[in-house]
């Protein structure tokens, strides 16, 4: 048996259907949010699912989680067919999703995580410590009796990560789980999805914090269109982009001499170089070029008598990799 | 504890804090006011007296008696209908649908459990309101208390019967007032809660037939209004099947009716 959320060629489409006269028809081909994925969340590490808004992210989670039937394709969950087995399988995982309300208003934290817990029958032994533990974990153990209406966007964020743990589950869908959160808890929460990777659950991240995933993902897929555009570390990711390092150099004093210099040395790399100044009036120059200039870039200024009053350097992002791939599918696609 | 009997403390808990005592009152306004305006009517324009027609249709004249029985078992039957045809559509529009199907818990517990809590609820409201209609002069009696229990069970198994489908149908439509009110409409219309089905065009007493909550007002009938002579067990027993009936079809197309709605949130 296979162990990990392992999923091969999924597909959904949504029929669409639009208002014809008096009648509304099916239109000629339904829309495709998840084509042909082939994913596999092991357990024990943080997977990331990254993609620009309407790539495909949600309904892929979705379908995991056994809300949504895939029109194609297999999930199987620990070799559990996710269609099949779909209770079996509830049992195994949960889904944190950020945004959306999932817990009840007119209930208490403590009231809500107990109806869950009934709901995931949690022994009875077991669900008052869970529940404590649980409270404490996400920092609701002073407001564990007051009405989640009361609630702070924050605090209900957090309880909605509480009710996503109270099954134990060995696998954890995040759908951008730090959405709302403050900086502090955001930190807490991340710190809480290593450990649990760490203790052997298989976690799902999508975010649109870039830094969190390049910090959690140990593997990232990235998707757009509901396909497969690339698949690595963040660090693999990041090397597959076009995107540019960027130099950013400030003079202390303009100097048409060192001007002439950077200019030759752009020319010379093919790099891409603007001038412009600084919020003090000072010359800045930046240059974009797939190799870090750097070195050539310092060297070249000093021999030429300038003098550095800033100097910045950035190399390419998650960030870029991700515009950069979903940008060449989009094209591709047209 | 399972998961009805946790259904059941939740609906309690949020019932306490989301509605006010007026809402109470609101609801029992109406049985009331159907109560008040049938007395008028059989005082003021029937001149304390019902037609030859009503005592052969019925076995029985007394009127008030008849229409105090058929508001309480309307509202019993709409308040019942509320609560349980619409516990998911609710959860679907206040988002936690989706959390309660992530959840290995199986559909009919829950639907049981909340069944539960609007039984104790609509109880109190049942009491109260015969209660309102014994000050207004009503005397009611319990013919026989053990068809009382059977007329009980009958009408609750007619209406969680009814509201399962009831249920699926507003999930899949994904509204709730027109579903409710064409249900409650055609109730009011063809059961026999204010007037006799006999009175009816064969067609739609055919129709009121069909519904489980007909016969469950058969039973409750033989079981409160002396003079009646009317067995009232094949009457339960038709009752009890077509209840059973309209369950199992609910049951069967609430996943589906389920999946419609998390495919219209999936888009959204």
């Amino acid at each position: 048996m296979s162990t990990g959320i392992v999923t091969t060629d999924l597909r959904k489409t949504f029929p669409v259907r639009r208002w014809q006269g008096w009648r509304r028809r099916p239109a000629a081909a339904p829309v495709a949010a998840v084509d042909g994925l082939s994913l596999r969340i092991p357990p024990g590490q943080v997977t990331g699912l990254l993609g620009l808004n309407g790539a495909g992210k949600t309904t892929t989670i979705r379908i995991l989680s056994t809300l949504l039937r895939p029109t194609g394709g297999t999930v199987s969950v620990d070799g559990l067919d996710v269609v099949e087995h779909a209770r079996e399988v509830r049992r195994r995982i949960n889904v944190i999703s950020g945004g959306e309300r999932m817990v009840y208003d007119r209930l208490t934290a403590r009231e809500n995580l107990w109806y869950f817990g009934q709901l995931y029958d949690v022994p009875r032994a077991r669900l008052r410590a869970r529940i404590d533990e649980l409270l404490d974990l996400v920092g609701l153990t002073e407001a564990a009796q007051v009405p989640v209406e009361r609630f702070s966007r924050g605090m209900r964020q957090r309880l909605v990560i509480a009710r996503g743990l109270i099954n134990d589950p060995a696998y954890l869908l995040l759908d951008e789980p730090t959405l709302g959160l403050d900086a502090p808890i955001a930190h807490q929460l991340r710190a809480l999805i290593a450990q649990l990777a760490a203790d052997g659950v298989g976690v799902l991240l999508t975010s649109h914090y870039l830094a969190e995933v390049e910090q959690l993902c140990r593997h990232v897929y990235l998707i757009a269109r509901g396909s497969l555009v690339a698949q690595g570390s963040p660090a693999q990711l990041a090397g597959q982009t076009v995107r540019r390092h960027t130099v950013r150099l400030v003079l202390a004093v303009a100097d048409p001499a060192v001007t002439a210099v950077l200019r030759a040395l752009a020319e010379r790399h093919g790099a891409e170089l603007t001038v412009d100044v600084d919020d003090e009036g000072r010359p800045r120059f930046t240059l974009r070029h797939p190799q870090d200039l750097v070195g050539a870039v310092v060297t070249a200024v000093v021999q030429a008598g300038g003098a550095v009053a800033g100097l910045t350097v950035t190399p390419p992002t998650l960030e870029d990799a991700i515009l950069t791939l979903t940008d060449a599918q989009a094209v591709a696609v047209r | 504890m399972s998961v009805m009997a946790a259904t059941f403390v939740r609906n309690w808990r949020i019932t306490l804090r989301a509605y006010p005592w007026t809402y109470f009152v609101g609801t029992l306004a109406t049985g009331v006011l159907t109560i008040g305006v049938s007395m008028l009517a059989y005082r003021a324009i029937g001149g304390g007296r019902v037609g030859a027609s009503f005592t052969a249709a019925t076995g029985s004249a007394d009127y008030l008696g008849y229409v105090t029985v058929g508001a309480a078992a309307l509202t019993f039957t709409t308040r019942m209908v509320l609560w349980v045809a619409k516990a998911q559509i609710t959860e679907y529009r206040e988002g936690t649908l989706e959390s309660q199907l992530l959840t290995p818990a199986r559909r009919l517990p829950y639907l049981l459990g909340v069944t539960a809590q609007a039984l104790s609820t609509t109880a109190v409201e049942i009491t109260v309101l015969v209660a309102v209609a014994t000050a207004l002069g009503v005397r009611l009696t319990v013919a026989d208390p053990l068809t009382l229990l059977a007329a009980t069970v009958a009408a609750t198994v007619a209406v969680v019967g009814m509201s399962v489908p009831l249920s699926a149908l507003m999930l899949a439509a994904g509204e709730a007032h027109i579903t409710q009110n064409t249900l409650f409409t055609a109730m009011a219309l063809l059961c026999g809660f204010t007037f006799p089905t006999s009175y009816l065009p064969d067609a739609a007493r055919w129709l009121g037939e069909a519904l489980p909550v007909t016969w469950a007002l058969r039973v409750l009938r033989a079981a409160t209004l002396p003079g009646t002579d009317v067995d009232p067990w094949p009457a339960f027993a038709v009752c009890v099947v077509l209840g059973g009936a309209y369950l199992l079809l609910g049951l069967s197309i609430l996943d589906p009716a389920e999946r419609r709605a998390l495919h219209r949130s999936a888009r959204a």
